[in-house]
């Protein structure tokens, strides 16, 4: 389905969790849910054959207390992208894991918590993965409250 | 019990220098070593192993098992985690062994001065005889590099 | 009783990983991998460098396919920026970016045939990668990490004499692979170590995030150099390799077409290069906005996220590297195979530790 119809699809059956959904650009649209909604709207895009999980991004927004992680999918036939975004607190941020929907994420969706700290319910595991393994715990390098000091 | 005598026998003719020579003409010319490639400068080392950089007609061969090389070239970046593997690595190997540390990464952090996860050289962690420097050092180079370690161990005491 | 094996961190294959092998008997029942020996902290130290100074950085996340990563990297920034580089530098940098790519694949296929046990195939890649590697130092100065593609163009032109050398080297190149094809794709040994070893079906390649050669290799007919085309890849003529068994032979043999196939790509860039500017000038910082951008490196599908905050540094990079996605394809296969069949599986997805750890 093409991101036009895709658009569409999301608008209408959507309509209680979006927040906005538009074409930004040829083949690459983005809907942005809230939190309550993620599960609904990864479902509703893998029926309409988004179903190449492509990355999961965190961004550390201070300024506006929120944390804002963005799920980007391909459709093989259609050769578009889709970037399904939400946003949640920088207190205690806790989304339901993605991965009963696209099995790909799994390492992605990990790499974030281990990078940001936002806690996916459900994933089987949430453990060090790219940090040493006597790395603090609740000290999460990609906010921006960690700051690179050279060491010499 | 004929072991003494045998023991003092043994450690004369090897303290006598032209067999201490050609102990060391033997070690520097068959430098056996472990292939630790953690950052970019494999594709060089690569190149070393070919035909063209051909580095065996220098007596030197990669080879997988640890407790029978001499040597452990250290290419590319070294980080928090993998200090502890390296002291592990570089214990195992038997004596006399030698370290070269190849390319800016492995001597200084290089492009990683403020990492939060890369030793700032790894000098920190293991002792180390040749620095080659070079973000990568050409073939050639790294050739220099293990003419200069033969020639500190011949010249070793 | 099943028992955990660590294939550990120094082995005889390539890159830093350890995979936890839980194993009964000599049947591996299940993988659990640990990266991460090689992690940098490249999206961290992106906040703290300059969007120029970040281009030989990116070269640094994966050096046999340098100039790809810096392709990917600067059609990020540039489409951030709504700049767009003259016809000339599309051109130039299409040959980069393909010299590139036959480097990256003959360097996997010397690592595949050490496995198999094919020591001369080994060498054999390995000195005519030299040859490539000699015209890349032409072209661009340097042998491995490049730092030739920039925001705006490229940094220098065609020298004399480049392009009837290159001629010369992919005329030779173009024959000398059909020995290739015969020493090793055609021998019985190495058929039958990687032949129905690691199938991958077409749905989980796609669940699974799997990309490049990897994926086509499964019957999935997707090349973002043909579906999403930039530069100058949508004026030149090339066929998108694509096979239907899935195992570890199928994935080897799709790199080995793509070579024909770059070779193709360079020759045609090489006549039809039209004249002009090389490069144009950019603003100094970057806009405020956020892009996402895809490219096709040697071992699959590069995505790069920017968001930009007014300044000249960025305010976010995530790199989706295309070994990270490929990791799931490799723990997926090593459920119920013999131990012996886990280093051709590792090796026929092409997977470097340093994209996954970046």
């Amino acid at each position: 389905m093409n991101v036009d119809k895709v658009v569409e699809e999301v608008k209408a059956r959507l309509a209680d969790v979006l927040l906005e959904a538009k074409v930004e650009r040829k083949n690459y649209a983005h809907i942005k849910v809230k939190p309550e909604g993620l599960v609904r709207a990864a479902q509703l895009l893998k029926e309409c054959g988004y179903s190449h999980p492509a990355s999961v991004t965190g961004v550390d927004y201070p300024d506006r207390g929120e944390i804002e992680v963005i799920y980007h999918v391909e459709s093989i036939e259609d050769k578009a992208i889709v970037a399904l975004r939400t946003a949640v607190s920088r207190d205690n941020p806790s989304l339901p894991t993605l991965r009963d929907v696209w099995m790909g994420v799994h390492y992605h969706e990990r790499e974030t918590w281990e990078m940001l700290g936002v806690k996916f319910e459900g994933h089987p595991e949430l453990k060090r993965f790219l940090l040493q393994e006597d790395w603090e715990e609740g000290v999460y390098p990609l906010r921006k409250e960690f700051k690179l000091k050279p060491e010499s | 019990m004929a072991l003494k005598p045998l023991e003092r026998i043994r450690a004369k003719i090897s303290n006598w220098k032209p067999i201490k020579d050609m102990l060391r003409w033997g070690r520097a010319w068959s430098l056996w070593w472990v292939h630790y490639e953690t950052g970019c400068c494999c594709p060089e080392i690569m190149s070393l192993v070919a035909s063209r950089f051909d580095h065996e007609r220098f007596g030197a061969i990669p080879f997988p098992t640890l407790r029978e090389c001499d040597v452990i070239i250290i290419e590319g970046v070294v980080t928090k985690k993998m200090a502890k593997r390296l002291k592990m690595i570089y214990d195992q190997m038997p004596d006399p062994k030698y370290v070269i540390a190849l390319g800016d990464c492995a001597i200084t952090g290089g492009f990683w001065w403020d990492s939060y996860s890369v030793v700032q050289g790894v000098d920190k962690v293991v002792p180390v005889d040749v620095y080659i420097p070079g973000c990568p050092p050409r073939p050639e180079q790294i050739l220099h590099g293990l003419r200069l370690l033969q020639k500190k161990i011949m010249e070793e005491g | 009783m099943p028992v955990r094996v660590a294939w550990g961190i120094q082995h005889p294959m390539s890159g830093h990983l350890t995979l936890y092998l839980d194993v009964d008997g000599d049947v591996v029942l299940n993988t659990e991998p640990d990266v991460g020996y090689t992690h940098r902290g490249l999206e961290k130290i992106a906040e703290y460098r300059t969007y120029l100074q970040y281009v030989p950085i990116i070269e640094r996340a994966c050096d046999f396919d340098s100039s790809n990563f810096a392709l990917g990297y600067v059609r990020a920034v540039e489409a951030l920026m709504g700049v767009e580089a003259p016809e000339r530098a599309k051109y130039l940098r299409v040959i980069a970016a393909e010299l590139s790519r036959i480097m990256s694949h003959l360097y996997a296929q010397a690592l595949l045939s050490m496995t198999g046990g094919f020591e001369t195939m080994t060498v054999w890649s390995a000195n005519d990668r030299e040859l490539i590697l000699d015209l890349l130092e032409m072209l661009t100065g340097a042998r491995v990490t490049h730092t030739y593609i920039v925001p705006g163009g490229v940094r220098w032109d065609l020298p004399k004499g480049f392009k009837e050398r290159a001629f010369e080297v992919l005329n030779y190149l173009e024959r000398r692979i059909w020995d290739y094809y015969k020493m090793l794709f055609q021998n019985r040994t190495f058929q039958d170590r990687t032949m129905g070893v690691g199938v991958l079906s077409k749905k989980e390649a796609v669940e699974l995030g799997v990309t490049g050669p990897s994926l086509r290799a499964s019957g999935v007919d997707f090349d973002v150099r043909r579906d999403d085309p930039y530069e100058a890849y949508d004026k030149l003529d090339f066929d998108v390799i694509v096979e239907k068994d899935g195992d570890s032979y199928t994935r080897a043999l799709v790199r080995f077409y793509e070579i024909a196939q770059s070779i193709r790509i360079i020759k045609q860039a090489l006549k039809d290069i039209p004249e002009g500017p090389i490069r144009v000038k950019v603003p100094p910082t970057l806009p405020k906005g956020e892009v996402y951008t895809r490219v096709e490196t040697g071992r699959g599908e590069l995505g790069i996220y920017l968001v930009g905050a007014g300044t000249n540094k960025p305010y976010r990079l995530k790199i989706s590297a295309p070994s990270f996605r490929n990791l799931a394809g490799l723990v997926y296969l090593c459920r119920d195979v013999p131990m012996g069949d886990i280093p051709v599986i590792y090796y026929s997805f092409d997977i470097l530790l340093l994209d996954v750890d970046r």
